[in-house]
């Protein structure tokens, strides 16, 4: 039997529906992109919430000097970010080295134009619990202490929490099966941190300025967690365009878009936030020509077929 | 069964029947089964080294400390508010489609549309031919295919918008839904529609007039049950980036922000309690209890009908009809999908250069090996999962099934089994296995038993729901004549349940070999992380590959089932 209480019930499920749909209104509709809006991504290597803080500040920032609509989209893996980018959802990324390579191969005339002081002399640290008893080393023949013991990565597209610190381990001689257990793939630097701090993984492997980043604002507790080594330098994080936006905003946006981070001077204070957020002092040019060693790692370990 | 009198010329035939068949065809089947779990148990690495890992005990007393500090602020709760509406306004607004699909494909599935079109012709293998045939087959490929993949395939030629989960949602269900409706109207008792044909009635009219209306309370039932499958779906889809509940506590359990948790958690335990609850109360009003009639023969669906037609069905339908009116359109609104992408020419540009990046598969030597062990792998994790899971699913069924007399101890067990069910299956399976992999090394076997938890849920309620709709007489009587009450249960009630909760786990192995794929994407092993990494790897070919192992994998997995559950039946 179907009781008027359950119909009434039902009614005021509907309308209770309605009212809280009408208290929150659709996401999508807050954040709708008009045609002529320049939509920016970054890949997820970081807490969601420190990426939405660092990002509202850019697009503010590029608003201003571009004179265009700027918003930034957040995507929630590596893989979705070159997808986004290679179907023109978003127009600019902050991509990883690895991740820039596969998206400029998916993008014809896609260019790498702009990294931090930091990229183009870029190192993973490994780190490890401090009860593992792992002693800090120099040379990398002592990555060997990790056999046997057990280990995480960041994301499986990660360039300094994955690819690179791979290539290393291969070049000292430790295969991943000689790990204990599989190795993890945590997602992403902070929490590959907050696991080997745990204990979780007796060693992890990440990118050095967000170490550097998280030590400085006494996020890290290191008693727990102690850096075993610094891996040599290589290419990493940089931004990545679309050839199409020069469509779109006229001839010579990409070099507006260079003119307005090359701009970006520690001396401002307004400036400085950003810069301090990237980690790094001023941000200068680069070009696609900078990643052809992660391209050749990359194909060699099997992330670039 | 609820009413007495309507099932009483069944009893005398049906109480016994199913002991002795599942007896005599059961025999087979009980000896593969646990040949196969045991080969399972090994093959998901069971009895290797180095399983659990003990330096992640700390995080997860830490996870439970936080239960009971959830994050309240008021920012954070609006938070949870909106991330539920989504995942609400998803699932009604794939449901929706689903049911579109599902009636429009059930009826051109089913053999009684084309027989009824033909009516004059006596043999239906004859008569059906090529169009029942191609329709058939048409929904068996999107059926096989989970939610998440076809996610991950539409979000790839739509981009991001909210129409990649409708229609990741839509598709499949819309599948799976049209097969279902098209056995219901099989079952459907033909009287009217013959005694319509026969007077003149076009066959489309006849069908109208003649089936449709039987067939009713039955298909809406069914699509109830499907909007709870809807929520889960939508929650697993919010993982994979969609937005909404799962998205949050993914993001949540990214930070380790664990109080945010078990907000959200508790936001995804309401709102998929309400709607179970409300789709089993409405469904109980239609006449039609049971929530999957997977191994009951065409008389329950008759009797059913029957039965609802004889309440004041048609009442609970008009009010259904007008908060689907209500809700649909509301929730559409509040995603906003861009219709337009379906006939942009960006969308068939890329869907062009991804099939020509899918073709040909890699099919190298070296790749079919691994595709070969990992296909194993996935096996035996599906095996595993749900033998797990049905044999908890069993235990707790009993305690879950609402007591007949309202003695204190049976209330409270049935409360807390319920509820602890409820968490089961209201987190998502990839959620499992990433809480899982806190205390466990990656590999299949902490995915297997993400999804066992997650099936328990499910398979415990449908049980002991199973358990509830039994015949209660035979218990009865034996109590009467002296038994024990544990006497009574062993040889009243469990032999009367036992097929039928077996024909539900049989049935949730089909589903858990599907949900292999979505653990594997959060690193649990198996071909869904062979998939994760071919993905991150833009290995389009290798990607192919492992979608062909694994719908092989699933349509065999679907044979062995049902013909497991014939041959209990």
């Amino acid at each position: 039997m179907f009781r008027p209480s359950k119909i009434g019930f039902a009614l005021a499920l509907c309308a209770s529906a309605a009212l809280a749909a009408c208290a929150a209104p659709p996401p999508a509709a807050r954040q709708a992109a008009q045609p002529q809006t320049f939509v920016i991504s970054a890949i997820p290597d970081q807490d969601p919430e420190k990426l939405n803080r660092l990002y509202g500040k850019v697009s503010d920032y590029l608003k201003e000097q571009l004179g265009v609509q700027v918003v930034y989209k957040p995507v929630t893996d590596y893989a979705a970010v070159v997808n986004a980018f290679r179907t023109g959802d978003v127009d600019m990324v902050w991509f990883g080295g690895l991740t820039g390579v596969q998206a400029r191969l998916q993008v014809d005339g896609a260019q790498a134009i702009i990294q931090r002081d930091i990229d183009a002399n870029f190192h993973s640290v490994f780190i490890a619990n401090a009860a593992a008893g792992i002693q800090p080393f120099d040379d990398i023949s002592g990555l060997t202490a990790l056999k046997g013991r057990t280990f995480t990565f960041g994301s499986e597209s990660s360039t300094s929490g994955r690819l690179m610190p791979q290539f290393f381990m291969n070049k000292a001689g430790v295969a991943l099966s000689d790990l204990k257990g599989e190795p993890g793939f945590s997602g992403s630097h902070d929490k590959t941190i907050k696991l080997v701090e745990a204990g979780t993984y007796e060693a992890g492997v990440l990118n050095e300025q967000v170490w550097k980043s998280r030590l400085a604002a006494g996020e890290v507790d290191t008693n727990k967690v102690i850096v075993i080594w610094r891996t040599p330098a290589y290419y990493d994080y940089h931004w990545v365009v679309r050839p199409d936006v020069e469509q779109k905003f006229g001839a010579g946006f990409i070099q507006r878009v260079k003119q307005a981070f090359l701009a970006l001077d520690a001396a401002n204070p307004a400036h400085k936030e950003i810069l301090d957020l990237f980690g790094a002092q001023k941000f200068i040019e680069t070009k696609n020509e900078n990643y052809a060693d992660i391209e050749a790692v990359a194909r060699q370990i099997g992330k670039i077929k | 069964m609820s009413s007495s009198l309507s099932s009483t010329p069944r009893a005398t035939t049906w109480a016994p029947q199913p002991l002795r068949s599942f007896l005599k065809g059961g025999r087979l089947v009980a000896i593969v089964t646990l040949l196969a779990v045991a080969w399972s148990a090994i093959q998901a690495g069971l009895f290797r080294g180095d399983l659990i890992n003990v330096g992640g005990w700390a995080l997860v007393r830490q996870f439970f400390a936080a239960a009971l500090r959830p994050e309240l602020s008021p920012d954070f709760l609006l938070l949870t508010l909106e991330a539920t509406l989504v995942t609400f306004a998803y699932a009604i607004s794939g449901l929706a489609l689903s049911l579109v699909i599902g009636f429009v494909g059930g009826l051109l599935s089913s053999e009684v549309w084309w027989l009824s079109r033909r009516p004059h012709r006596q043999s239906p293998t004859a008569t059906l031919g090529s169009p029942w045939l191609i329709a058939r087959s048409a929904l068996a490929v999107p059926r096989a295919i989970h939610e998440a993949i076809w996610g991950l395939f539409l979000v790839r030629i739509l981009g991001l918008d909210p129409l990649v989960a409708i229609l990741a949602l839509g598709l499949p269900f819309g599948a799976i839904t049209a097969k279902v409706f098209s056995e219901i109207l099989d079952e459907t008792p033909r009287d009217a529609l013959h005694a319509l044909l026969n007077g003149g009635a076009p066959p489309a009219r006849a069908m109208l007039y003649g089936l449709l209306p039987r067939a009713l309370p039955n298909l809406t039932s069914y699509s109830f049950y499907r909007l709870e499958c809807a929520i889960r779906s939508a929650t697993v889809l919010g993982v994979i980036g969609a937005g909404g509940l799962g998205y949050q506590i993914l993001l949540s359990l990214q930070s380790l922000r664990y109080q945010e948790m078990w907000t959200l958690m508790a936001a995804l335990l309401v709102l998929s309690g309400l709607t179970d609850w409300l789709s089993a109360h409405i469904r109980h009003a239609l006449g039609a209890p049971t929530r999957l009639d997977v191994n009951l023969g065409a008389d329950c669906a008759a009797e059913a009908a029957v039965r609802a037609r004889a309440t004041s069905g048609s009442r609970a339908l008009a009010v259904l009809l007008a908060a689907a009116a209500v809700l649909t359109p509301l929730s559409l609104w509040y995603v906003q999908p861009d219709l337009g992408k379906l006939f942009a020419p960006r969308t068939t540009m890329l869907l062009g250069d991804m099939l020509r990046q899918m073709f040909p598969p890699d099919l190298s030597p070296a790749n079919v090996v691994t595709l070969f062990s990992l296909s194993a792998q996935t096996l035996a994790m599906s095996v595993f999962a749900i033998a797990l899971a049905g044999l908890f699913g069993i235990l707790l069924a009993y305690p879950a099934a609402h007591p007949a007399r309202r003695a204190r101890g049976a209330m409270l067990a049935y409360s807390a089994v319920r509820v602890f069910l409820l968490f089961c299956r209201a987190i998502p399976a990839p959620v499992w296995a990433l809480l899982i992999l806190f205390v466990m090394f990656p590999g299949p076997l902490p995915g297997a038993l993400a999804i066992a938890v997650h099936n328990l849920g499910i398979l415990g309620r449908l049980i002991a729901e199973a358990v509830e709709n039994a015949d209660k007489r035979p218990a009865a009587a034996l109590r009467h004549a002296g038994a024990s009450s544990a006497q009574a249960f062993l040889y009243g009630t469990l032999p009367i349940t036992l097929p039928q909760s077996l024909a539900y786990i049989f049935y949730r192995w089909e589903i858990g070999m599907r949900e292999t794929v979505i653990v594997g994407f959060v690193g649990a092993g198996g071909l869904g992380r062979l998939l994760t990494e071919q993905l991150s790897s833009f290995d389009y070919g290798g990607v192919t590959a492992t979608l062909i192992a694994l719908l092989i994998l699933t349509f065999i997995v679907d044979l062995l089932s049902t013909a497991a559950r014939r041959a209990i039946r």
